[in-house]
């Protein structure tokens, strides 16, 4: 299904970037009440580590409360292009970037950005599960008292819904206080689920999260993200293509640091527009 | 890059489908003759021949189903899959219904089957299938669409045989039962080129991805493409 959406224009783009283009939504699941408007837009977007363009300028829609996946193989620039989107990129010092990236309509690479604002907003999860060496009750509380909450009251709150929300509650709710160490991969990894969804953030980053665990964590993983699916726009980097296409509505397929092509996932895995694309999920790339 | 196994079982299936369809129309021809000839020997080898094609035919369908759940093709490997289970479906339906026309051997004359040109119209429809499988070998878009056009001239021929069955049943000294058979025959031939048709449009999402079947318009599209 096509739809014209109408996104806000940065400055730099180039005249054939018209202020109207055409964004897939997602035709195979259920659409959902409220999202499919641009959240993320990228602009002639490009990523560099000092001279090296790693990401060369992407234009793009990320759409709002819908999962989006990015296949590509190493190297493509599919996590740096992540990344940049909660600034993570900013601890790597020669990195700096060209074009436009808005989220919400807002510069985030803008003078007046505040990171921990964004990054309240923006929350990720990474390869390998990274829970504090703290109770488990502390690790999910974490966020919220670095924004000022410290009422026990409504940090528990808080961390029951958060580990609701990540599916785990059931699992850990009696052992609140041991270390959240003492958990399996699998567990912790859906712990950092809940300790980013804490803050209450519009977007997650999942950065290949499931690469590290077993197939039956992996499962609880995605059953998780289309239960998050329709609350946050959901963006994930994965190697694994079986699971792009189980979990994401629209797919991104870079390769050396260009966006090949974008279209709703059910599209890209039986009929992608661009030879490339079907190359490299045919296995045909050399 | 060399040829992976999975692209190399791929080829395999399509093989092995070019296979069937080499002895499908093989049998068609052959009941076309039969029939001709009234040839009770060639029609016993019919049977036996489409008993082979619906072996091949789960056969195969088998082999395409494992190869969906163990190797989870995508994109053009998935089409190419999903449409050698259809036209695999097709063909076999193509083979029986040259058994059909063998079973209708009994109840007509070669006369009969000269004066209606069955013989013409099967040849026809026997090149619709054989044309249909060489764009499926050659992924050939074009081919495709013509063999669909050619539907056209069979749909003709059998609205012709109708009229004239239609006819002659008129006539009180007809031989209704006669009649009834040729008419049956037309039909048979008609719904192979049917076949051939969806195998055509098979042919036509394998290449493009799109599902041409009940499109408004496409027929004339098609037209159109095939005269440029």
């Amino acid at each position: 299904m096509l739809m014209t959406a109408d996104v806000r224009q940065p400055a730099e783009s180039t005249p054939d970037q018209k202020s109207t283009r055409e964004i897939y939504l997602p035709p195979a699941r259920k659409t959902i009440t409220g999202g499919g408007k641009p959240h993320i837009v990228a602009r002639e977007f490009s990523i560099y580590y000092g001279e090296f363009e790693a990401v060369k300028k992407v234009s793009a829609d990320i759409l709002s409360k819908y999962v989006t996946a990015i296949i590509g193989p190493s190297g493509c620039g599919k996590s740096t292009f992540l990344r940049s989107i909660n600034r993570m990129n900013d601890l790597v010092p020669s990195c700096h970037t060209t074009g436009a990236l808005l989220f919400d309509g807002d510069d985030v690479y803008g003078k007046f950005t505040d990171e921990v604002l964004l990054r309240k907003k923006v929350g990720m999860v990474f390869q390998k599960p990274n829970p504090f060496p703290k109770s488990i009750f502390d690790n999910i509380a974490y966020g919220p008292r670095l924004h000022g909450i410290n009422d026990r009251k409504k940090l528990m709150e808080i961390v029951e819904r958060s580990l609701r929300k990540a599916a785990l509650w059931d699992e850990v709710s009696d052992r609140l206080d041991k270390n959240a160490l003492g958990l399996s991969g699998g567990q912790q990894q859906r712990l950092c689920v809940a300790r980013t969804l804490a803050v209450e953030p519009e977007v997650l980053l999942l950065d290949e999260p499931t690469s590290a665990l077993d197939p039956k964590a992996t499962a609880k993983i995605e059953d998780l993200i289309q239960e998050l699916r329709g609350s946050y726009t959901i963006m994930i980097v994965t190697h694994n293509m079986q699971q792009a296409s189980r979990v994401s509505d629209t797919t991104m397929f870079f390769y050396e640091g260009v966006l090949v092509e974008q279209a709703p996932t059910a599209q890209l895995f039986t009929n992608p527009r661009d030879p490339m694309t079907e190359d490299y999920i045919t296995g045909r790339f050399s | 890059m060399s040829e992976r196994p999975v692209h190399e079982l791929i080829r395999e299936l399509s093989e092995v489908l070019v296979q069937l369809s080499d002895k499908v129309v093989g049998n068609l021809f052959n009941a076309l003759h039969a029939v001709k000839h009234q040839d009770e020997q060639g029609a016993r080898q019919i049977r036996l021949v489409d008993d082979e094609i619906d072996m091949a035919e789960v056969n195969l369908e088998e082999r395409c189903l494992a190869f969906l759940a163990l190797q989870q093709p995508v994109a053009r490997d998935l089409r190419t899959i999903v449409t050698i289970i259809k036209i695999n479906d097709d063909l076999e339906r193509i083979g029986d219904l040259a058994v059909h026309i063998i079973d209708r051997m009994p109840e007509i004359s070669p006369d009969m089957l000269e004066s209606f040109e069955f013989e013409n119209m099967g040849l026809h429809a026997g090149d619709m299938v054989k044309k249909s499988i060489e764009a499926f070998v050659l992924k050939d878009r074009v081919l495709a669409g013509r063999v669909s056009a050619m539907d056209e001239e069979i749909d003709s021929i059998h609205r012709k045989v109708f009229r004239t069955v239609t006819q002659l049943m008129k006539n009180p000294d007809s031989d209704i039962d006669q009649l009834i058979a040729a008419l049956s025959i037309s039909r048979y031939i008609e719904r192979m080129a049917d076949h051939a048709t969806r195998i055509a449009h098979e042919v036509i999402y394998l290449v493009t991805g799109e599902i041409v079947r009940h499109k408004e318009g496409f027929y004339e599209s098609l037209i159109e493409s095939t005269e440029e």
